[in-house]
């Protein structure tokens, strides 16, 4: 098959082209601005007919002009970043709230203060608890792969959820990959044309987002089962996009599961940066596997039991940390596997925050320090960044 | 579209029935009812969050016409979203019109405002400045009045003037846009309409600012909402104009403005505003009102 190099950035705006986006509302951030500007010279070429380009004044008004747009029946696409991401949080539960299957890919980078440019996952697990669906991508070829799922998972009337596609910024979104971009066809036979069921139609006339009173648990229930709806929508897709692009994915990623007795989580690129750590630490017999978070929400928790379960202790790599607590998706773990007959032990490392890089090294001291909570039987929750600064 | 000459011109239809939530004698509520009355049910209202956001309360509206609540800042940006949508679908007929008050029109709403206004939006942006944060029960806004009292600009041994600052003059900073801005009032019903139905065959942005006369917040009886719309355009605290290109239209002269004294009397939000106050509001409308004149027919900004 033949292979493009392109950047993480590039490969999300291949994603909002090939699904056909009408919409792009956009507000340059770094590290996501190559993404839009990759757009805005396609529309400049007229390479994007069909789609309205519009740049606005901020990021909450990028997300506020998505969810006009989606309400009126229009395939939405935007991009942003970080602190863009966190002034769009208020309408981000919005655009859940009114099921608006909007598809957003975020470059994740570290937030204020102090500045950084550099890549950490706070600013997209800040909105774990917004109704999106939230997806993770490993490399640029999962990123565009995951837009295009997205639109079909996001747009499925069992889901209409919108859904956001993290990548790390930096690491995918300026390092070039070559990755496969399907046709036009192959993605229209994957993805057809946008028709909602629920919209603003001339001669009838409908409300969207009135205030409620006793029935407010009942739309947010329906936002948690339509989330929840998502995992098996997400296991479903698989089969066409397999037949069509050759590429399959689950709802967590596993590696070197089957024998392995100490189990890296991980999240994003550091994975494939463990990965190959792993293979080094096999050939010195270290039985070691990895387990890729991918979708974080909804939660793929019997995915995440299953693949764990076997498991004698676990580490939780977490580039992302909740001051006071540790790393997020430790308790997450911990949770998962609490009513399990057999529980491994569970150990949390917070690591690579504001884009320190994840080295091979690191993974591996972080798997001896794993081996050693083993074989003292008491895991720790551990900040794994702070020496050499 | 034809002008309506007077009253009897008006269409009976109403798209905005009975059973809204909305107290006896709201200004902003008659309003939308009569802008209907000109843009008709193929409207998407796209409404921030205020006294307005009660008129749906799921699962029943007192609208014939499609509604989307979003948030309290960002009305224009989801009119934007909404109007490229339509427009990408091929619709390119239905009204998108934004009702939204004075606070989240002036103060949070502006970036999203401004910028609408400067891209030249196809929208309809409709304000019903009730001069205050009215649903949370009438709190400061940049619309409110010098000497008005508010809940968070109380008099007092320290202040006994209330609201110390000066609105914004909103319909300059609109009119420097480039874009149709103008005042209404529900007094002169066919002059609103007009300017409604002007801005509805415009290819781009408008805005019309009505003065949303608020019972509770202003403290009237109920009854007496057209009155007080009235003397408010009287004695010069609400104007009728319109600036296009720049060029400002004075839509209703007086050769004299009637004292404010009256218009302030009729209303508890001025109640105990020391003679100073008066004096200086009075010199606040005087100075417009001179420069409303003196720029009548000419450009303005």
């Amino acid at each position: 098959m033949k292979q493009t190099l392109v950047t993480g950035n590039e490969a999300a705006a291949w994603g909002a082209r090939l699904v056909r986006a009408k919409y792009i509302p956009n507000f340059p951030i770094t590290p996501q601005t190559e993404c839009i500007e990759t757009l805005a010279r396609w529309s400049a070429d007229g390479e994007l007919p069909g789609t309205y380009f519009d740049r606005m004044e901020s990021e909450h008004s990028v997300m506020s002009a998505a969810v006009g747009a989606a309400a009126v029946g229009t395939r939405v696409f935007t991009a942003t970043s970080s602190q863009g991401l966190l002034l769009m949080h208020e309408v981000l539960y919005i655009a859940a709230g009114m099921r608006l299957p909007i598809v957003m890919a975020n470059i994740s980078r570290g937030l204020s203060a102090p500045v950084t440019l550099w890549s950490d996952h706070n600013d997209f697990l800040d909105q774990r608890d917004s109704g999106w669906l939230m997806f993770h991508a490993e490399n640029n070829q999962e990123v565009l792969d995951m837009v295009l799922q997205a639109y079909r998972i996001t747009e499925d009337p069992r889901v209409l959820l919108p859904a956001m596609v993290n990548m790390d910024g930096y690491v995918l979104s300026f390092t070039d990959e070559p990755i496969n971009i399907p046709s036009p066809g192959q993605v229209e036979e994957f993805l057809p044309g946008y028709d909602p069921a629920h919209t603003i139609a001339h001669g009838r006339p409908i409300t969207v987002g009135p205030p409620v009173l006793d029935e407010y648990s009942i739309f947010k229930a329906q936002n948690h089962v339509a989330s929840r709806n998502a995992l098996a929508v997400i296991e479903e897709v698989q089969d066409d996009f397999e037949r069509i692009f050759g590429r399959r994915y689950h709802l967590v990623d596993g590696f070197m599961l089957e024998d392995a007795e100490l189990v890296l989580v991980t999240q994003g690129s550091m994975s494939t940066t463990a990965k190959a750590a792993i293979l080094e630490m096999r050939d010195e017999g270290i039985k070691v596997g990895l387990l890729r978070l991918r979708v974080i929400r909804p939660w793929p928790n019997e995915a995440v039991a299953g693949a764990l379960k076997d498991a004698k202790a676990i580490a939780v790599i977490d580039r992302n940390v909740a001051p006071g607590k540790g790393g997020i998706m430790f308790p997450e773990i911990i949770e998962t596997l609490y009513n399990l007959d057999r529980r491994p032990l569970v150990s949390g490392f917070v690591v690579g925050l504001g884009g320190k890089p994840q080295t091979e090294s690191k993974v591996k001291e972080i798997t001896h320090k794993l081996m050693d909570d083993l074989a003292a039987g008491r895991p720790r929750m551990e900040w794994n960044d702070l020496e050499e600064t | 579209m034809q002008e309506f000459k007077s009253l009897k011109d008006i269409p009976e239809q109403d798209y905005f029935t009975g059973g809204s939530s909305t107290c006896a004698g709201c200004g902003p509520s008659l309003g939308l009812k009569l802008a209907l009355k000109v843009l008709g049910p193929e409207t998407i209202i796209i409404n921030s969050a205020g006294c307005m956001t009660l008129l749906p309360l799921y699962p029943n509206t007192p609208l014939k016409a499609s509604w989307i609540h979003n948030a309290i800042e960002n009305a224009a940006s989801t009119a934007a979203g909404a109007r490229h949508g339509l427009d990408m679908l091929g619709d390119k007929d239905m009204n998108v019109v934004v009702y939204a008050g004075d606070g989240a029109t002036y103060d949070i709403g502006f970036a999203s405002l401004s910028a609408a206004a400067a891209k030249n939006e196809r929208i309809i942006y409709i304000c019903y400045n009730n001069q205050s944060y009215g649903n949370t029960g009438f709190q400061w806004s940049t619309a409110t009045p010098y000497g008005s009292e508010t809940k968070t600009t109380p008099r007092g041994k320290e202040n006994p003037t209330g609201t110390t600052v000066v609105n914004k003059d909103m319909l300059k900073i609109m009119g420097a846009h480039r874009v149709y801005a103008a005042t209404a009032s529900l007094a002169y019903p066919v002059d609103f309409l007009n300017k409604l139905g002007r801005a509805k065959e415009r290819d781009g942005f408008s805005y019309i600012e009505l003065l949303g006369a608020c019972t509770a917040g202003w403290n009237y009886d109920p009854r007496l909402t057209i009155k007080i719309s009235k003397l408010a355009v009287r004695c010069g605290m609400w104007p009728l104009y319109e600036i296009e290109h720049g060029m400002l239209n004075l839509n209703k002269d007086f050769s004299e403005l009637k004292p404010v004294d009256e218009f302030l009397n009729m209303q508890g939000r001025y109640r105990a505003l020391p003679p100073n106050g008066v004096e200086r509001l009075q010199g606040l409308i005087n100075e417009h009102w001179a420069e409303l004149k003196e720029y009548n027919g000419q450009r303005y900004v």
